[in-house]
C-alpha cells in the first residue's frame, strides 16, 4: 500500500491531520499569505464543531493580524452561511475551519475569496505560491488592528434562504421533518432554521460540543440512525448533513434513504418547473439530472469534480442551479455555493406545493443505480492506468472532462484520480444494479489484470 | 537588522519584523513542550500587537495538548500569581514591558510563578531549536478557559494579606497614578479603594497608545510631575505596561530617579522580616546603606529579573529588586510587583507618619551617572575584555561585564540584555567623583569599540 501524506495542500483549501501535519504553524503561515492575498481588510473566520477548531482558529487569526487583515470571528457557522457573510458584508475574504465530510482527526483550511465564493483554480495557485514563496508583507504593530466577533451569520443566512421559497406554504403544512446534524455545524442553526419554516423538530446528534457520533459523510450506511427515527416518529422526511452543513441526503417518510445523487436531482426538479434556465453539475453526477432537464428543454453543462469548478461553470452560462451529485445543491439566487439549507428548502416547498410526499414525489424521477469502487494506487501509475481504460474502450462515445467517461445511451462508467488520496474511483450509473455491476467489474479486470 | 533578542526568561522583537506569529507559535509550542502539556496560564498587555501575539500562543499552546487559562488584558504579577494558586505548568505573560510600542515580548513563567531561570532557558530554547515539539491528537486538545476573574479577587486578597491594611485605611492618602495606557489601572482602582486611598488616575485608558515610554524613569515621569502640585497628593507614581516596575515623585514634584522603589521598600521589608536582599551590580548603594541598619547583607547578581529572584529564592531573601523600579516581596511575589511596592510604600509612610519627600532625605544621598555607547554584539566580549585589562589594578568583577567597587563609587560596564548598546553605570559620593569615573569610562569605551583612535 503507498504511503499516505496527510497533509494535502488542493484548489479546495489545506487539509491535514491534527496533530501531524496540520500544524498551528503551518496554519499561522498560510493565513498570513492568505492576508496578504486579500489585502488587509475585514477576513470572517467560521468554523465547525471539531476540537481542534479553536487551536487552528487562534492560528489563523494570528497570521491575519500580522499581515493587517482584521479577522472577524463568526463561531460555529455552517460553511454556506459563513460564505454568505462574506458576501453580504463586503469583506476581503473568509476562512472556513473545517474538513467538510472527513473523518474528526482531519481539519482544514477553505479559502473563500471577496464575493462569497470558494477560491478558483488560478486563485489558489496564486495563494499557494504566496505561501511557499514564503515571505509575507507584515504590518508593525502600530497598523495592527483587534479581532472582531459578528454573531449575525445564522440570522442572514436563514432570511437569504427562506426568501427565495414560499415560506407561508410550507409553514401551513407544519411538516414533521427529523434531522441529523452530525454533531457538525448544522447542530447551531438547523433546528432554528427547520422551526422558522413551521416544521416540528425531530433532532439526533445536534450537540456541538459532542464528537461526531458517526462518518459524517452522509451516505446511505452511515445514516441508519436517521432512518430509524423517520420511521419511529412518522416523520414526513429526514434530513442528514456533513460535517459543516454543504451537502445534504433525504430520508423519505417510509425511513428509506434516497442517496446522496437523488438531493441534487429533486432540487433541479423543483427547481427548473418555475426557474428554467441551463444546469451545471459535475462529470460523476447522476443521469437523472439530464433526464430532468430534457423535460424541461434546459441544457446541463458538466465539469471536472470540485465545487469551485462547478460554480465557476454556472457564473459564466448564469445557471439557474446546480450541483454535485454528492449531496451539494448550489442556487445563485441565494449563495454560488453548495447549501444544505437551499436544499432542504427546495424540498420541501415541493412537498408543499402539490403536496405530495417525498416518496412519491423521487419516483416521478427517472431510476438508476449507481455503484462505486475505489483502486489504491501510486501516483506515478495513474497516468499508464488512465491510457488503459481509454484504449479498452477506444469506439465508445468517451469524456475527459474529469479523468475517462465511458457513455452510453442509458449508463456511463468513469475511472477518475482522487483529488485527495492516491486513489482511482471508478462510478458505474446504470438503469439496474447488475448493469452497473457488470461496468465496474469490467473496469476493475482492465485496471488489474 | 531583524529585531530580535532572545534573553533568560524572555524573548522580544519588533512586530512585525522579527517577531512573527510563526516564531511565537514555536516558542509557545516549544514552552507547551517543556510543560509536558500541563495547563499553562497567559495574560497580554494593552498593546496593538498584543491580541495577535496572544491567538498565536493560545494556538502554540493548544496545538501541544495544554489547556490555556487566559486572563485577557493583566499584569505579569498577576499571571504569576495565578500559576501558582492554580499550581499548573507554567505562564506566558505577553509584553514588552518597559520597551516602546513598536517592541512585544514574551515572558516565560515556571510552575513556581517565577520568570525561569538561566537552566529552564536553556532547555525551553534546546527545545525550540530541536522543533521537536508534543503534537496533541485531536481528542487531546483541551479548550481555553476565559472565565476566570476569581482569580483576579484572589490576587488582591493576596496583595491585602500582606499589609497592614488597618493602617494604611488611617492615613487616607491621595496617590496620582501614571498608567502609561498599561494594564494595571482597573486594579489598581480596586487595591487603593481597598486600602482606604484616594486614587487620581493619569493615562489609565489601556488603549496601547503610550503617552510616553513606559520606563518609570525621572525623565519619564515629567507629564506627572508637572500635574503633582495641581492635584494636591501625597505622591505620585508611575506603573509600566505590565505592572513590574515603578517609579515615585514627591507632592512637590520631584521626580525621582527609578534607583529610589528598592531602597524605600527595603526599609519597612527588613523592619518587619530580617533576611538578605539580592539586587544586581548595577543598582544603587542605597540599599546597602539600608541593609546595613537593620543588620542585613545584600547579594549582588547579572542584571535581569530572573537572576534576582533567582538568586533570591536561592539564598532565602526577603527581598529582591533592581534600580529600574522592579522590586519582588519574597516569597509573597514570585515576580516584581508593582501595585505590592506601592502598598508597602503607602504602610511606611503611615507607620512612620512621614511625607515621601522625607522617607528619601534619610536615605544616604549617591550621585549616579548612566552613559550607554552604540557597540555591534560581535565585538562585545573584547571591549570587555579590553575594560578587564583597563581596571585591572582595581580587582574587578567580571560576574556580569565588567564591575569596579572603591570605597566611596562604583563603575558597571556591561553589554545590553535588549539593545546592541554598550551601558556604563557610575555611582559615586560626590558628583565631581561620579563624573570623573564616567569620563574615565568613556574614554575606555571609545577607545575599546572605535580601536585605538580616541574619538
Amino acid at each position: 500500500m503507498p504511503r499516505q501524506y496527510s497533509l494535502k495542500i488542493s484548489v479546495s483549501g489545506v487539509r491535514g491531520i491534527v496533530g501531524e501535519s496540520l500544524t498551528p504553524q503551518l496554519v499561522a503561515s498560510y493565513a498570513a499569505a492568505f492576508g496578504n492575498y486579500c489585502g488587509a481588510g475585514p477576513i470572517f473566520i467560521g468554523s465547525d464543531t471539531r476540537p481542534s477548531g479553536e487551536m487552528i482558529k487562534q492560528a489563523a487569526i494570528a497570521g491575519l493580524l500580522s499581515v493587517g487583515c482584521t479577522p472577524v470571528d463568526v463561531g460555529i457557522v455552517p460553511i454556506p452561511a459563513l460564505m454568505l457573510h462574506v458576501r453580504e458584508a463586503g469583506a476581503f475574504g473568509g476562512i472556513g475551519i473545517t474538513a467538510s465530510h472527513n473523518p474528526i482527526e482531519w481539519n482544514a483550511l477553505k479559502f473563500i475569496g471577496a464575493g462569497g465564493i470558494t477560491l478558483r483554480a488560478n486563485q489558489a495557485a496564486e495563494l499557494t505560491d504566496l505561501y511557499h514563496q514564503g515571505v509575507y508583507t507584515r504590518v508593525n504593530a502600530h497598523e495592527m488592528t483587534e479581532p472582531r466577533t459578528d454573531g449575525s451569520t445564522l440570522e442572514r443566512h436563514r432570511n437569504a434562504v427562506i426568501s427565495v421559497v414560499d415560506e407561508a406554504s410550507i409553514r401551513a403544512r407544519h411538516f414533521k421533518v427529523a434531522v441529523d446534524c452530525c454533531n457538525g455545524a448544522g447542530s447551531v442553526a438547523t433546528p432554528a432554521f427547520l422551526r422558522a419554516l413551521g416544521c416540528e423538530v425531530l433532532e439526533m446528534h445536534t450537540d456541538p460540543f459532542k464528537p461526531f457520533p458517526r462518518d459524517p459523510e452522509p451516505l446511505p450506511e452511515n445514516i441508519t440512525g436517521l432512518c430509524e427515527l423517520v420511521t419511529r416518529s412518522g416523520a414526513d422526511v429526514g434530513f442528514a448533513q456533513d460535517g459543516d452543513g454543504d451537502r445534504l441526503a433525504i430520508v423519505n417518510e417510509l425511513g428509506q434513504p434516497l442517496g446522496e445523487d437523488a438531493t441534487v436531482a429533486l432540487a433541479v426538479y423543483h427547481w427548473l418547473k418555475t426557474h428554467p434556465g441551463p444546469v451545471v453539475v459535475n462529470s460523476a453526477t447522476t443521469r437523472m439530472v439530464d433526464d430532468i432537464a430534457q423535460q424541461y428543454g434546459c441544457p446541463v453543462y458538466r465539469t471536472p469534480v470540485g465545487e469551485v469548478h462547478v460554480v465557476e461553470r454556472m457564473l459564466q452560462c448564469r445557471a439557474t442551479i446546480g450541483g454535485e451529485g454528492n449531496g451539494g445543491v448550489i442556487l445563485p439566487a441565494v449563495n454560488p455555493c453548495r447549501d444544505s439549507y437551499v436544499a432542504m428548502a427546495l424540498v420541501l416547498e415541493a412537498l408543499a406545493a402539490e403536496p405530495v410526499r417525498i416518496s412519491e414525489l423521487r419516483s416521478r424521477l427517472s431510476h438508476y443505480v449507481m455503484l462505486r469502487d475505489r483502486l489504491l494506487c501510486e501516483p506515478r501509475d495513474i497516468a499508464p492506468l488512465l491510457k488503459l481504460i481509454r484504449g479498452s474502450y477506444q469506439g465508445q462515445d468517451l469524456d475527459f472532462t474529469d479523468g475517462i467517461k465511458v457513455l452510453w445511451d442509458n449508463k456511463w462508467l468513469q475511472v477518475r484520480q482522487s483529488q485527495t488520496e492516491p486513489i482511482l474511483r471508478l462510478t458505474a450509473e446504470a438503469p439496474t444494479e447488475a448493469e452497473a455491476r457488470a461496468l465496474l467489474t469490467e473496469a476493475l479486470t482492465i485496471l488489474s489484470p | 537588522m531583524r529585531q530580535l533578542k532572545i534573553g533568560t526568561s524572555w524573548v522580544r522583537g519588533v512586530v512585525g519584523e522579527a517577531l512573527t506569529p510563526e516564531l511565537v507559535v514555536n516558542f509557545a509550542s516549544a514552552f507547551g513542550t517543556w510543560c509536558d502539556g500541563r495547563p499553562v496560564v497567559i495574560g497580554r498587555d494593552t498593546r496593538r500587537s498584543s491580541p495577535a501575539l496572544r491567538a498565536a500562543t493560545i494556538a502554540g499552546l493548544l496545538s501541544t495538548g495544554c489547556e490555556v487559562i487566559d486572563l485577557g488584558v493583566t499584569p505579569t504579577p498577576v499571571v504569576s500569581f495565578a500559576v501558582r494558586e492554580l499550581g499548573i505548568g507554567g505562564g506566558i505573560s505577553i509584553t514588552g514591558s518597559h520597551n516602546d510600542a513598536r517592541w512585544n515580548a514574551l515572558k516565560f513563567l515556571g510552575p513556581d510563578g517565577a520568570l525561569i531561570n538561566q537552566v529552564k532557558t536553556e532547555e525551553l530554547l534546546d527545545i525550540y531549536h530541536g522543533s521537536k515539539f508534543l503534537l496533541a491528537s485531536w481528542d487531546q486538545l483541551r479548550p481555553v478557559d476565559t472565565c476566570v476573574d476569581w482569580l483576579l479577587d484572589r490576587y488582591l486578597e493576596h496583595l491585602l494579606s500582606v499589609l497592614d491594611v488597618d493602617a494604611i485605611r488611617q492615613r487616607t492618602s491621595r496617590v496620582l497614578v501614571d498608567f502609561c495606557n498599561g494594564t494595571c489601572a482597573p486594579l489598581a482602582s480596586r487595591f487603593l479603594a481597598q486600602l482606604g486611598c484616594t486614587l487620581l488616575q493619569l493615562n489609565e485608558e489601556p488603549s496601547g497608545e503610550f503617552a510616553h515610554a513606559p520606563a518609570p524613569t525621572a525623565s519619564n515621569m515629567r507629564q506627572l510631575a508637572s500635574l503633582m502640585r495641581c492635584v494636591q497628593a501625597d505622591f505620585g507614581v508611575a506603573i509600566n505596561i505590565d505592572g513590574d516596575r515603578i517609579g515615585f515623585v514627591t507632592a512637590d514634584g520631584i521626580a525621582l530617579s527609578e534607583e529610589y522603589a528598592l531602597p524605600l521598600t527595603a526599609r519597612i521589608r527588613l523592619r518587619r522580616r530580617a533576611g538578605p536582599v539580592v539586587t544586581n551590580l548595577s543598582s544603587s548603594r542605597m540599599v546597602e546603606a539600608v541593609a546595613a541598619h537593620f543588620g542585613q547583607q545584600v547579594i549582588r547578581t547579572s542584571v535581569g529579573e530572573s537572576h534576582v529572584i533567582d538568586q533570591g529564592l536561592a539564598e532565602g531573601a526577603v527581598l529582591a529588586g533592581e534600580g529600574s523600579g522592579g522590586v519582588a516581596i519574597l516569597p509573597s511575589t514570585m515576580t516584581f510587583d508593582a501595585l505590592l511596592t506601592l502598598g508597602f510604600i503607602l504602610e511606611e509612610l503611615t507607620l512612620t507618619g512621614k511625607s515621601l519627600n522625607s522617607a528619601v532625605a534619610e536615605l544616604p544621598h549617591y550621585h549616579m551617572r548612566k552613559r550607554h555607547l552604540p557597540c555591534p554584539p560581535n565585538v562585545v566580549y573584547r571591549v570587555l575584555d579590553r575594560f578587564r585589562v583597563y581596571y585591572e589594578d582595581s580587582n574587578p568583577d567580571c560576574t556580569d561585564g565588567i564591575r569596579l567597587a572603591w570605597p566611596d563609587a562604583w563603575l558597571h560596564i556591561r553589554a545590553s540584555n535588549t539593545e546592541p548598546i554598550l551601558r556604563i553605570i557610575a555611582e559615586a559620593e560626590t558628583p565631581a567623583r561620579a563624573d570623573e569615573i564616567m569620563e574615565q569610562a568613556v574614554t575606555y569605551a571609545r577607545r575599546a569599540v572605535f580601536g585605538h583612535v580616541e574619538v
